[in-house]
């Protein structure tokens, strides 16, 4: 969806990209989006969406955004107040919290899901409010 | 367009390597290297040594700099260090604390 162009340079608020050919070791947090191209070794806390693009890797003890997407290669523990999503291509092993999680088709992902969801009726009966952990271990 | 940016509300605490260009208008505490320019923007605070080809700073450091082509200290950049580079500008409006080696 379009959005509306608030402004007019690169380093706007609360956007970060690390580059491709860059790499960070350290802490990373604040407010804002934050893309990863590049490499990343540490932890991340952000307010925004984090997206870690097709070839950048993040290795992180802890990783906390409002939203996660995932393409390229991801180990640690992540824990989002929204979405997660790890797109076909990406790696991922670490645990995953999140409102939501979605693991695309082609997507390589070990590790734990514990994600908040509504049961049908038939299962959860009443009370439809239920949280799931499971082990999830796909491999080509 | 720069190649990694680190936006106004992030803080990054550690070390920044890269090959290409980097914008601050954040804050970067640790240690920053570039291939290419590193641009320090207006409000930015970097605490931090610094080595790249070229710098210009708007915002605040505090640091050492060493470039391989230039640095420009622009109006409004607060900048406590060493500076040390073949060309060395400092605008009317720039505060600087320390030492300037052109290396001649």
């Amino acid at each position: 969806m379009a959005q509306p162009r608030t402004s007019s340079h690169s380093g706007d608020a609360g956007t970060a990209r690390i580059g491709s050919g860059a790499r960070v070791r350290g802490r990373i947090h604040g407010e804002g989006d934050l893309v990863v191209e590049g490499q990343v070794e540490g932890d991340l806390a952000i307010r925004g969406e984090l997206t870690v693009a097709q070839g950048a890797s993040v290795t992180s003890e802890a990783i906390e955004a409002r939203s996660v997407v995932i393409a390229g290669a991801l180990e640690g523990d992540v824990a989002a107040t929204g979405t997660v999503r790890l797109v076909a291509g990406s790696r991922v092993r670490g645990n995953l919290r999140g409102s939501s999680v979605a693991i695309d088709d082609g997507a390589r992902f070990s590790g734990r899901l514990d994600c908040e969801f509504d049961l049908p009726p038939e299962l959860g009966g009443a009370s439809s409010r239920g949280e799931v952990r499971g082990r999830t271990a796909a491999r080509r | 367009m720069a190649s990694t940016v680190i936006g106004a509300g992030i803080t990054v605490e550690g070390e920044i390597t890269t090959d290409e260009d980097v914008v601050v208008a954040g804050t970067v505490r640790g240690k920053l290297t570039a291939k290419e320019s590193v641009t320090i923007e207006h409000g930015a605070t970097v605490e931090a040594d610094i080595a790249g080809a070229s710098l210009i700073v708007a915002g605040s450091l505090t640091g050492n700099v060493t470039a391989s082509e230039r640095v420009d200290l622009q109006s409004g950049a607060r900048v406590i260090g060493n500076v040390k580079a073949a060309r060395v500008t400092i605008a009317d409006g720039a505060q600087f604390k320390g030492n300037v080696d052109m290396d001649i």
